[in-house]
């Protein structure tokens, strides 16, 4: 299967959403069952999939979607989701190495931190600024962007309020929050996967599974959940759930999000442009073997290197001594 | 301006005969142009109103996420369904 023809994540739309139906494969793609009839998704267009409440998707639907390069999540009622994704568009490392070189850096990584911030605020942040003004600055900027959508849409805001746990308490402006931010988390997810990134290893998040998810989505948060969330809010709490996800979609277009969202990836961990060589030789035939590590450089793998020590390696590895 | 498609099926002649003026006809009831909001509008109106027992699909880009949109009309076997602004094919 050549990876170099399936779809890129800049030309796919954002996400679906679908609940009380079956999930199942079919032909190369997925179709959605329930008592009205069959419909047929194609998923290689489709970034991810959220399953709500009574969906069932079968073992082939899933392996379907993750040969199209479409991530899947689980919505429960509480937002609390599980997800499932396929290897991503390439097999190749090589962007999750980088990623791991600037995260283990505590200079790089820092370089990281101050463009992700520069990349919210859109404009430069002074040489000399510390992280803990760089925060303060960001904690000013989220603070107006509630204010203004307040404002804006004429719902009330009183603070960003949930408890674990109790989520259908919360007032219906934070759960429309809660609700926006989870469906931005999910493309952000989706689009890091399939650009062959980590979502565990963030720079200004630390410590979960997702914190370059959400390192990524706080770049588009005061643009996109923000807005979204109090325009569906300012309809009342009715049906709130629909109109979340419709805002959302219509923000993530606004913004061209998905055409921009790998490229910012990229931007934001300090990458060049072009790939070499490797990787596309590797994304060509996604079977081909790994390289095998060697202080001097890779050695091509899928070959078997037992009398590659020479001669002295040889009486060492037949006779032990 | 618009991408237009026009699929017209089992409609008078006079409506198909019509649609020629603007569109091109590459398949058998299949139409296809690109045509301003208002002259594919007024002619999708024409179409609906000329269709007797027939049917007539129209699809044309737009700045959704999609990038198109669907308007059906007449007894189709497949329904478009809205997914919070995302349209799909749904077949009973």
């Amino acid at each position: 299967m050549d990876l170099h023809t399936l779809p890129k994540v800049r030309d796919s739309w954002s996400f679906l959403y679908v609940e009380h139906c079956r999930v199942d494969q079919e032909d190369k793609a997925i179709a959605l069952h329930d008592k009205r009839g069959r419909t047929p998704v194609p998923c290689a267009s489709l970034t991810t999939l959220f399953l709500g409440p009574g969906t069932t998707i079968t073992h082939a639907a899933v392996r379907a979607l993750a040969d199209n390069g479409c991530l899947v999540a689980w919505c429960g009622e509480d937002n609390v989701r599980f997800y499932a994704v396929g290897m991503g568009e390439t097999r190749s490392s090589a962007s999750l190495l980088h990623q791991a070189r600037m995260w283990s850096d505590p200079g790089k990584r820092l370089e990281v931190v101050q463009r992700m911030y520069e990349m919210r605020f859109g404009e430069p942040v002074p040489p000399t600024a510390t992280l803990r003004e760089i925060r303060g600055r960001e904690g000013m900027r989220v603070r107006k962007a509630y204010a203004a959508a307040s404002a804006a849409t004429g719902v009330p805001w009183t603070g960003r309020a949930y408890k674990r746990g109790e989520w259908h308490k919360a007032d219906y402006v934070n759960r429309a929050l809660s609700a926006a931010n989870s469906y931005l988390y999910g493309v952000c997810h989706a689009a890091i996967v399939s650009a062959g990134f980590s979502p565990a290893l963030g720079f200004i998040h630390t410590g979960k599974m997702l914190s370059f998810v959400y390192d990524i989505a706080d770049l588009y948060k005061t643009s996109v959940v923000i807005p979204a969330a109090f325009a569906a809010a300012r309809e009342g709490s009715l049906n709130l759930g629909p109109r979340v996800r419709l805002a959302c979609r219509q923000a993530f277009v606004q913004m061209r999000l998905l055409r921009r969202i790998v490229p910012d990836i990229q931007y934001a961990l300090g990458m060049e442009g072009a790939r070499d060589e490797r990787d596309a030789v590797l994304d060509s035939e996604g079977s081909a073997p790994a390289g095998l590590w060697d202080p001097v450089g890779t050695l091509p793998g899928g070959t078997n290197y037992a009398h590659g020590g020479g001669e002295r390696g040889k009486k060492w590895m037949e006779e032990g001594v | 301006m618009s991408v237009v498609v026009m699929v017209l099926e089992s409609v008078p002649p006079g409506l198909r005969g019509e649609l020629t003026r603007w569109y091109l006809e590459v398949h058998p009831g299949v139409f296809v142009g690109a045509a301003s909001g208002m002259v594919r509008d007024r002619l999708w109106e024409k179409a609906c109103q000329s269709a007797g027992l027939g049917s007539c699909i129209l699809v044309h880009s737009d700045t959704s996420e999609q990038g198109f949109a669907i308007r059906t009309w007449g007894p189709t076997r497949r329904a478009v369904d809205d997914y919070d602004g995302l349209k799909l094919i749904r077949r009973a």
